[in-house]
């Protein structure tokens, strides 16, 4: 629909707001209606219709008490005794006809305060026997309607009957959809009717009132639509000067637009039951006529029945059918909720049964957003457009479930989404992040048939607004496209479900971990105080052993022989190396307890300082530096100096035996992050060992070939992993190796929790 | 007239390089050797043993962290909280500067610390440094009595005797 027909469309019904349905101050001529006072039984209010079936003018009876107009065998006052909040059919009643004959009617009556509302049809034939017929027809149709297999053919079975004892030329049964427009679902209709079954009646052609008075008064009948309305006397309550409020009355006149309507679709005479469930209206049982057709009063009654007892059958069909929907959306949650129990993971949990996890919402699409980052299942849209759902949901989205049945309309800002899905589930599985289930369905190109475009054309005449009710009904197609089936609340429910077990699960592994960060806490502060005692302890004999081997070399060289002296050497190195590695080992254990202090870094700025403090040990080198410009980086600037010295002190030592060493330290920026590599024309490595080298104790070389502890690049990893980074390396047996570093462009908080 | 050196330290080894680097370092002061925290803070508060100890504060306290009965940061603490003691020198020495100790040493008001290097010559030149600047170049705090300088060999062996009358 375009912007300009929906303006249209919203005026309109801004229009049809104001219509007074429920005070018209007028009823329709096929009985009469009079007001009376609840002590007195005096008229006080009435239509001039009286004219038509009693002879007596309106003005005349106005303040006569109601028994006047009795035939002399009917007992009133005993017969006015309810209390009538609700119309009451009172059977039928003699009436005095001016002319001096009785006449018999069916009066209903409903209470408005102290005033009875009273209205009167004319009899015809016996009302028992009227009765004594709707018994077997209920109980057929309630056999009937109890074995029909949907509510497709229960509403057919109620058109067939309703139409078999009305005799309407054409009884339809819409169904109302989300939008509120009509889909006609089952019909029965005459020769020389037009077919309606199939067709889609826009919402516009029921305004929001007559909605509200068709959950209210559940039949509506209009015997003849060139009706003369018949206007109340006097047209207000004398008292009070209100309205006679018409919503519960049989005889309410209707809109003059809806008689209109009536005629463009050729109808003189129609009939419309509700169909009310939850109390909300659910279709109408609607029925059309060529010609005006008196419906008797229990003919009427009988098709209100029906319509109730249609109307249970419907909701108790539906619930049936949510209930199997929902069982069955259990069973598969707690498929779902098994996987991830026993793989004690959210995502290997469903990643494990794919088909559960994509059927369980008839989706052709998933994502599990965790913490181990976005799994993708069937047809899906590429990484970054569920990166960019999942922030969209984080940041606009507070609710537990999300759900769009046209992406194209609800989320055009998302890249590629809309390509790969119509519509989209979300249920968020995180208090704290931005977790989610995420379910795609494919859009489902739909045809509607439209009875007649579904607009109202509104008009100008005499400076008022009016609403012309729309002429056509030749039916008109409309493709919609963008859209997918629509999420029924059962599968909501259902995603809701799997979210609960999932929280379940997370909560429990969130126990789990704050029973284990305990634990780990506890041995950390072993570890702690092992580290202690080994710095104290472990290094004070290293210590001695080395100085006292010092001491001997200094005050005994004289009486010492070359071996000896050559021993003593061999005490002092391995004595100094032991304390090295105890240091380095500390600091190693230590890398891992401290926290993490990040600043902005300039990397370029960190190399240049790490060349000037190694000077010293290349001095006498001769090195070919090639540093490209380096990146600012999110970093810890006392572990990324460590870092970055372990890596440029290696690149000099394995350089060592080159006549000119060549070291390259290069940065380029990849994805989200920011890589650093160097390389060097340095001995290089198998690369078969590639993976040992970031492990503790792991040496590739002979001691006596390059001197070291084997921690320094364990360290680099660890400092790396800290800053929730990558390490890796190239290299070939004398062909140099290369040393890369990846830190992430932004680096999360909560460093505290990665330990 | 320098004011002695106060050495705590239990290692018997440790104590012997100490005195050793100190020799090395040709520093003049005496070296009073004290054998656990307890015995420390006897001769600061002349008590115990200690009790008729006549000589003034030392220049410097070079003070083990880690000692039998009452360790360095119970000494170096009672040192601090005493009007009369706050003001003498104190420099930690310890095996390692990974000690979680040595934030609270600093916590205390510590004014140094060294970490007894594997390499002996680097240990020596430590104990050089430190005793140059806390024991010859500063000023001696007001009130404290000179002391007379002694050059013997092995001052080390004033092991709990009291003043050294020679």
């Amino acid at each position: 629909m375009s912007d300009d027909q929906t303006a249209v469309m919203s005026a309109a019904e801004a229009w049809c707001a104001q219509e007074p349905i429920r005070v018209p101050g007028s009823v329709q001529p096929h009985g009469f209606l009079l007001v009376i006072d609840d002590t007195e039984l005096r008229i006080r209010q009435l239509s001039q219709s009286v004219q038509t079936w009693l002879g007596h003018a309106a003005e005349a009876l106005l303040g006569t008490p109601l028994v006047a107009l009795l035939g002399s065998d009917t007992p009133l006052a005993a017969r006015l005794t309810g209390d009538y909040g609700e119309p009451h059919h009172l059977g039928v009643i003699t009436l005095r006809h001016a002319d001096g004959t009785l006449r018999p009617f069916e009066w209903v009556v409903h209470r408005q305060a102290q005033l009875l509302v009273l209205e009167f049809e004319p009899a015809d034939g016996s009302s028992e026997q009227a009765f004594s017929g709707m018994y077997p027809l209920v109980r057929t149709f309630v056999n009937r309607i109890h074995e029909a297999v949907d509510v497709q053919t229960m509403c057919a079975l109620a058109v067939s009957e309703v139409k078999r004892i009305t005799g309407y030329g054409r009884v339809v049964a819409y169904r109302f959809d989300a939008d509120g427009h009509g889909h006609v679902i089952a019909e029965e209709v005459d020769d020389g009717y037009d077919r309606y079954l199939g067709l889609h009646f826009p919402a516009s052609d029921i305004p929001a009132q007559a909605r509200a008075l068709y959950v209210l008064n559940r039949i509506r009948v209009i015997q003849d639509a060139d009706y003369t309305p018949s206007p109340l006397l006097p047209p207000v309550n004398p008292e009070n000067g209100a309205p006679l409020d018409l919503s519960l009355a049989m005889l309410r006149s209707v809109s003059p637009v809806h008689l209109q309507y009536m005629k463009n679709m050729g109808t003189q005479a129609s009939m419309s039951v509700s169909i009310v469930i939850d109390n909300a209206l659910w279709g109408l049982i609607s029925c059309h006529d060529h010609a005006p057709s008196p419906v008797r009063f229990h003919t009427r009654t009988a098709c209100e029945l029906l319509g109730n007892i249609l109307s249970l059958q419907i909701e108790a069909k539906e619930a049936h059918e949510v209930a199997t929907h929902m069982l069955s959306l259990r069973q598969q949650v707690v498929h779902m909720l098994s996987a991830m129990a026993d793989r004690d993971s959210v995502h290997e949990g469903l990643l494990a049964m794919p088909g559960v996890l994509l059927g369980f919402a008839r989706a052709s699409g998933a994502a599990i957003v965790t913490a181990s980052g976005i799994e993708r299942v069937g047809v899906v849209p590429p990484l970054h457009s569920v990166a960019q759902l999942v922030a969209w949901l984080a940041a606009n989205h507070a609710a537990e479930v999300f759900t769009s049945d046209c992406i194209s309309r609800d989320l055009p800002h998302i890249d590629g989404l809309a390509e790969f899905a119509g519509g989209v589930l979300a249920v968020s599985i995180s208090e704290l992040h931005p977790h989610y289930l995420i379910w795609l369905r494919p859009e489902t190109v739909r045809t509607v048939s439209w009875a007649g475009e579904p607009v109202k054309v509104q008009a100008e005449s005499d400076g008022q607004l009016r609403l012309n009710p729309r002429a056509s009904f030749a039916s008109w197609q409309q493709t919609l496209r963008g859209f997918c089936i629509p999420w029924l609340p059962a599968e909501i429910d259902g995603a809701l479900e799997l979210r609960g077990a999932v929280l379940g699960i997370v909560l429990r592994k969130a126990e789990e971990l704050a029973q284990l960060a305990d634990e780990l806490k506890k041995s950390n502060r072993e570890l702690e105080s092992f580290s202690y005692s080994v710095s104290h302890d472990l290094r004070a004999p290293l210590r001695h052993i080395a100085s006292y081997a010092e001491l001997l070399v200094d005050t005994e060289q004289q009486a010492l022989t070359e071996r000896g002296q050559h021993f003593l050497d061999n005490i002092s190195e391995s004595a100094r190396f032991a304390g090295q590695l105890v240091d380095n080992l500390l600091t190693f254990s230590q890398m891992g307890r401290s926290e993490i202090r990040p600043t902005r870094v300039d990397v370029g700025e960190l190399i240049a300082t790490i060349q000037r403090e190694m000077l010293p040990d290349y001095a006498d080198r001769q090195i070919e530096w090639q540093i490209h410009p380096m990146p600012s980086v999110w970093a810890d600037n006392t572990f990324l100096h460590l870092a970055l010295r372990n890596l440029i002190a290696n690149a000099i030592k394995y350089t060592r035996l080159r006549e000119v060493a060549q070291i390259e330290i290069g940065a380029q920026q990849e994805g989200d992050e920011d890589v650093i590599s160097i390389r060097d024309n340095g001995v290089g490595f198998d690369p078969q060992y590639a993976s040992k080298l970031y492990g503790v104790f792991q040496r590739l070389h002979r001691m006596e070939e390059f001197e070291g502890t084997g921690i320094g690049l364990a360290n680099v990893r660890r400092i790396v992993e800290r800053h929730h980074g990558r390490t890796w390396a190239e290299g070939q047996p004398g062909a140099g190796a290369t040393f890369h570093i990846a830190l992430p462009r932004r680096i999360t908080n909560n460093t505290k929790n990665n330990r | 007239m320098l004011k002695p050196i106060f050495l705590v330290e239990d290692n018997p080894k440790d104590l012997e390089l100490t005195l050793i680097a100190l020799e090395r370092s040709q520093l003049a002061n005496e070296v009073i050797v004290l054998r656990d925290g307890a015995e420390a803070l006897d001769c600061l508060f002349r008590r115990g043993n200690y009790a008729n100890w006549q000589d003034g504060n030392p220049a410097v306290i070079l003070l083990d962290l880690k000692l039998p009965k009452v360790d360095g940061l119970e000494v170096l603490k009672a040192i601090r909280e005493t009007p009369e003691l706050r003001s003498i020198p104190i420099v930690m020495l310890t095996s390692s500067k990974e000690e979680p100790d040595l934030m609270r040493a600093y916590e205390l008001g510590v004014n140094a610390y060294v970490v007894k290097p594997v390499e002996f010559k680097d240990f020596v030149s430590a104990i050089t440094e430190l005793g140059i600047f806390w024991a010859v170049v500063n000023e001696p705090p007001p009130g404290s009595t000179r002391y007379r300088a002694i050059g013997q060999p092995h001052r080390h062996e004033r092991l709990r005797t009291g003043r050294n009358d020679e």
